[in-house]
């Protein structure tokens, strides 16, 4: 039932889509209005149709219909309800179905609200869209339909893979395939503007689409790199996968078309760089679809070969063909006038990076074809590792952000020199300071600090351009804050991309630091056995096993110290998902801006008593993800409408504040979803706290020496705050908590009413509680005590900690009735955890 | 016209300079990719080469010692040439076959890592690294993919290790 309606609206939106194009093709020939508005309706139609033929496939997920073939395949009756959801996409039909109603979307979107450029295109381009989504649309209900029944109906589904629920992947799709598909107004806008000769329109209408699809191509690359950091335990982020280069090329081509479009629209000329890199986005976009679906390219991560690929290939050659015999016969009309071509001009400096991003595409394009390049050029077949693409790219990428740091110092033709004489001071210092900083904390490596070197001009020059605007306003007696507010909403196109730079500069500290100093070691490690890698030592505390929950976790509780500090726990995780006889290996990070701990549990043995840890260290990666956050808010404000208020009359003007003001919420909250997603799902609990400072006879106690559970506890005599003496064995209860502390740790401030209120509890149920501080001043421990009302007995000591083998503090020990360890938690407890450790140790 | 003459030079300066950095790295830092039974013919001379070999696992040989970590495992040779794959039937088809023909070549892998998330019965692994002269192949780096259930579904680096 459900099945037959989503194919039916599908049916709908490949009927409309082809109808818009033929009635607006014809509005265009007859000069008929009446057509336009038909064919424009048509337009909103497919949209229509289409988003509901989605929201069919979403009911279909959510209601468990496993009658549909695509459905059985791609989720189960267990799923989360937003991994059902998100199951929408998790194929190639339902991406395919998703693809064409963004298609549709996107082509209604650009008939909606024109801007006053894009009007006298507007026939043209909605035919090409038409076009376009009636081709996706056609692929997706003929070969590739998302309702088509399932030859057997199961009674549950096989489920999503495991790999794929994580929140990275949700919206990693959906931002790429927005990116795909916007990549497609600005191809169309430019080949309507070649048609209707209004060339001179075309950059300021195809400017915000590129943009926008530019930076949700970004969002999307972003996210896929987080989700493999995160999820894959393999402590990279990028592969060069082919299928992962297939996103990368259109993003590049489009990063360049934005750069081409910026110097038509000031400039003039670059029209042919800029129509001709709009057509190879497009293209790549296709290519990019091809590729992982046709078989040419050897990937274990393409896409099983289906029928797709010789359609694709078809449309390339249609879309490469017409648009090269347009361009034939615009050519004059594409033939730049007069403009500089000095090459340290502000010009010549833009073709340069031009012709960087088309060669590094080009580089990335043939790594990813060389098996079959090399194949048909000489009798071997190569492979190009991800080393190929290090040491090819490499350097272009580097010469990419030495241009981007020269690059706006030079002005028109001017005397570059003396511009760099007078602006260039704060590139300079930026070239100094950035490697000399990198090699005082260590990175010494020479490739890096040249690496370093550069990115520390093009920083500078960010960095500087933006101050100058700022002080330029200052002097004129605005407030710094102010100044800043302005300087960014004044010019926006100009200074976010000062801040799209920087973010990409940041991003490239990530990925020098991440390339020349990652430390990879594994180590097998007993209970209460440590490692040490560089500063860190890592204890391993215990396996945790759950096997009652689908998938059967298996944690691993990892303490981690720092010149006897205690960090934290991180707690690597391997998943076991019965119904895939598959293991996820899920890494634990701990974050610095230095860099990232990273550890994943890649198996155990004696039952658990041992464990096998994958340990790295990916020195600058928080640069990596940070760059990232401020590569999106540039590219944000870079696409926020400028406010040209002043031109318009006061309800238009309310109306724009009120759209630019909502703009800024919806930009605010997608930038923290992106925080979010960077940041909220690494597996670690955050507990940091200190020793006290080393002397006055301070534990420092080896790892390892602390007693095991079910172990005898050491005994020990104790005088409590009020004089009174305090025995272990003397306590004359069943089960005592021994809590280790110190009034300067703040995790252990937070856990004391946690271990009050436990006390409370069980006091009068056989339980004995003893707090130790670390040796402290007497006065500090009375007041914290007193501050927050602990009334169980609570004591100073120095050698107590030591026979316990206390590493850091917080930690908590339970001893049982026969005086033997029975429980031991590192950091802070919760008291529901303690509770439940008491219940089971009273139950006995 | 002079402008635009260094322009130009300069532009074809970079092509240049890539196209001599694309060549050196396919010399020296590309891996040859072959199927088992071009590894054999070649016999000696593999010893000293960087290999990308692909495979389908043979389930039954897999073997973790996760206190080295190091996995050894055995794969069948499948056809490297993807339109010979497609006659065959299809990759899992062929992957299929692989391990059930007693005789398709065969070579042992040896993996000092980890044991990978997916490396379990027919799927198809990918390896890079040296031929030893113990006639097993040393592993740097092995993907993996299983084509009989998730063809679909695995975008970016699912398989990497």
């Amino acid at each position: 039932m459900l099945a037959d309606v989503g194919t039916i609206l599908t049916g709908l939106g490949l009927l409309s889509s082809a109808y818009a194009f033929f009635a607006v093709s014809w509005s265009i020939r007859s000069d008929d209005q009446r057509w336009w508005e038909s064919g424009r309706n048509a337009v909103v139609a497919a949209a229509a149709v289409l988003g509901l033929a989605i929201v069919a496939l979403l009911v279909a997920f959510l209601g468990d219909q496993f009658s549909i073939d695509y459905v059985a395949q791609h989720s189960s009756r267990d799923l989360p309800l937003y991994l059902k959801a998100s199951a929408v996409w998790g194929g190639q039909d339902g991406s395919l179905l998703l693809w064409a109603f963004l298609q549709a979307l996107f082509a209604a979107l650009v008939l909606a609200r024109p801007s006053r450029e894009t009007q006298p295109l507007v026939a043209w381009v909605t035919v090409l869209m038409s076009l376009i989504t009636t081709f996706f649309v056609a692929v997706t209900l003929f070969l590739s339909n998302p309702f088509a029944p399932a030859p057997i109906v199961p009674a549950d589904g096989q489920g999503l893979n495991p790999l794929l629920r994580h929140p990275g992947m949700i919206f990693h799709p959906p931002a790429m395939y927005l990116g795909y598909v916007g990549l497609a107004v600005p191809f169309a806008l430019g080949l309507a503007a070649l048609i209707t000769r209004r060339i001179d329109e075309w950059p300021a209408a195809a400017r915000p689409w590129t943009l926008a699809a530019w930076l949700f191509l970004g969002l999307g690359l972003l996210l896929g790199m987080r989700w493999a950091y995160d999820v894959l335990g393999w402590g990279g982020y990028w592969g060069w996968d082919p299928v992962e280069n297939a996103g990368l090329m259109p993003w590049l081509t489009a990063t360049a078309l934005l750069h081409a479009l910026v110097m038509q629209d000031q400039r003039g000329g670059f029209r042919w760089w800029s129509m001709s890199l709009s057509l190879l986005s497009f293209l790549l976009v296709l290519f990019g679809t091809f590729t992982t679906r046709s078989g040419l390219i050897q990937s274990v991560h393409a896409f099983a070969r289906s029928p797709l690929g010789p359609y694709f290939l078809a449309a390339m050659a249609v879309t490469l063909l017409g648009s090269l015999w347009l361009f034939y016969r615009r050519r004059r009309l594409l033939s730049t006038p007069e403009s500089s071509e000095e090459l340290f001009s502000r010009e010549g400096m833009f073709t340069l990076t031009l012709v960087l991003f088309l060669t590094i595409t080009a580089s990335v394009l043939i790594g990813s074809v060389l098996p079959t390049l090399t194949e048909a050029l000489t009798e071997s077949r190569f492979e190009a590792s991800p080393a190929w693409f290090d040491r090819v790219t490499g350097p272009q990428f580097a010469a990419l952000v030495l241009v981007m740091g020269v690059c706006p110092l030079l002005g028109r033709a001017v005397a570059a020199l003396r511009r760099l004489r007078q602006q260039g001071l704060p590139t300079l210092a930026g070239g100094l300071i950035v490697p000399a900083w990198a090699g005082l904390a260590g990175f010494t490596r020479p490739l890096s600090l040249v690496g370093f070197a550069v990115v520390g001009l093009a920083g500078g020059t960010a960095v500087g351009e933006v101050a100058r605007g700022v002080l330029r306003r200052t002097r004129r007696g605005e407030g710094p804050l102010q100044a800043l507010w302005r300087v960014f909403g004044r010019n926006r196109r100009r200074y976010g991309g000062y801040l799209v730079h920087l973010g990409v500069i940041l991003m490239a500290v990530g990925v020098i630091g991440t390339r020349f100093y990652t430390v990879e070691t594994e180590a097998v490690l007993g209970t209460g056995q440590s490692v040490d890698v560089e500063e860190y030592s890592l204890v391993f505390e215990e396996l945790e096993h759950d096997s009652q929950s689908e998938p059967a976790a298996t944690r691993a509780y990892i303490s981690v110290y720092r010149n006897q500090s205690h960090l934290g726990t991180l707690r690597p995780r391997m998943d076991q998902y019965s119904d895939f006889h598959q293991t996820a290996a899920v890494p634990a990070v701990r974050t610095e801006l230095r860099q990232d701990l990273y550890v994943v549990l890649a198996g155990w043995s004696e039952g658990g008593a041992q464990a096998t840890l994958k340990i790295f260290i990916n020195p600058l990666a928080a640069f990596l993800w940070l760059g990232g956050l401020v590569f999106m808010a540039g590219g944000a404000i870079t696409l926020w409408p400028e406010p040209r208020v002043a031109r318009l009359s006061e309800p238009q003007a309310r109306r724009r504040r009120a759209w630019s003001t909502a703009a800024l919420v919806v930009g605010l909250i997608l930038l923290a979803l992106t925080a979010w997603l960077m940041w909220g799902n690494t597996q670690m609990t955050t507990a940091s706290t200190r020793l006290p400072a080393q002397g006055e006879g301070t534990p420092a106690a080896p790892s390892g020496s602390r007693p095991r559970v079910g172990e005898p506890a050491p005994d020990f005599s104790v005088e409590l705050l009020d004089g009174s003496p305090f025995t272990l064995s003397e306590a004359n209860e069943d089960v005592a908590v021994i809590n280790f502390w110190s009034p300067d740790c703040q995790p252990c401030l937070d856990e004391l009413p946690d271990l009050q209120a436990v006390w409370k509890e069980y006091q009068r149920r056989g339980v004995a509680f003893v707090g130790i501080s670390l040796p402290n001043l007497k006065q500090d421990v009375r007041d914290t005590v007193s501050e927050l009302g602990v009334t169980y007995p609570m004591a100073l000591d120095t050698m107590t900690p030591v026979e316990y083998g206390i590493t850091g503090v917080p930690e908590t020990y339970l001893v049982g009735s026969e005086g033997e360890v029975a429980y031991v938690h590192i950091g802070p407890v919760s008291a529901q955890r303690l509770s439940q450790e008491l219940e089971a140790l009273l139950a006995e | 016209m002079k402008g635009k003459t260094k322009l130009v030079v300069a532009g074809l300066l970079i092509v240049a300079a890539v196209a001599y950095l694309i060549v050196t790295s396919t010399g020296s830092t590309a891996h040859y990719f072959l199927t088992i039974e071009e590894v054999r013919e070649l016999g000696e001379e593999a010893w000293e080469r960087r290999l990308t070999i692909s495979g389908a696992v043979l389930g039954e040989t897999i073997d973790y010692d996760p206190s080295q970590p190091r996995v050894t495992f055995t794969i069948a040779q499948v056809p490297g040439d993807p339109k010979e794959v497609e006659r065959a039937g299809g990759l899992a088809k062929v992957l299929h076959d692989a391990v059930n023909s007693p005789d398709a070549p065969r070579m042992e892998v040896v993996y000092d890592d980890v044991k990978p998330d997916l490396l379990q019965h027919e799927s198809q692994a990918i390896i890079r690294g040296q031929l030893g002269q113990d006639g097993k192949f040393h592993a740097d780096e092995v993907l993996l993919k299983c084509p009989t259930r998730y063809e679909e579904g695995i975008p970016g680096q699912a398989e990497e290790s």
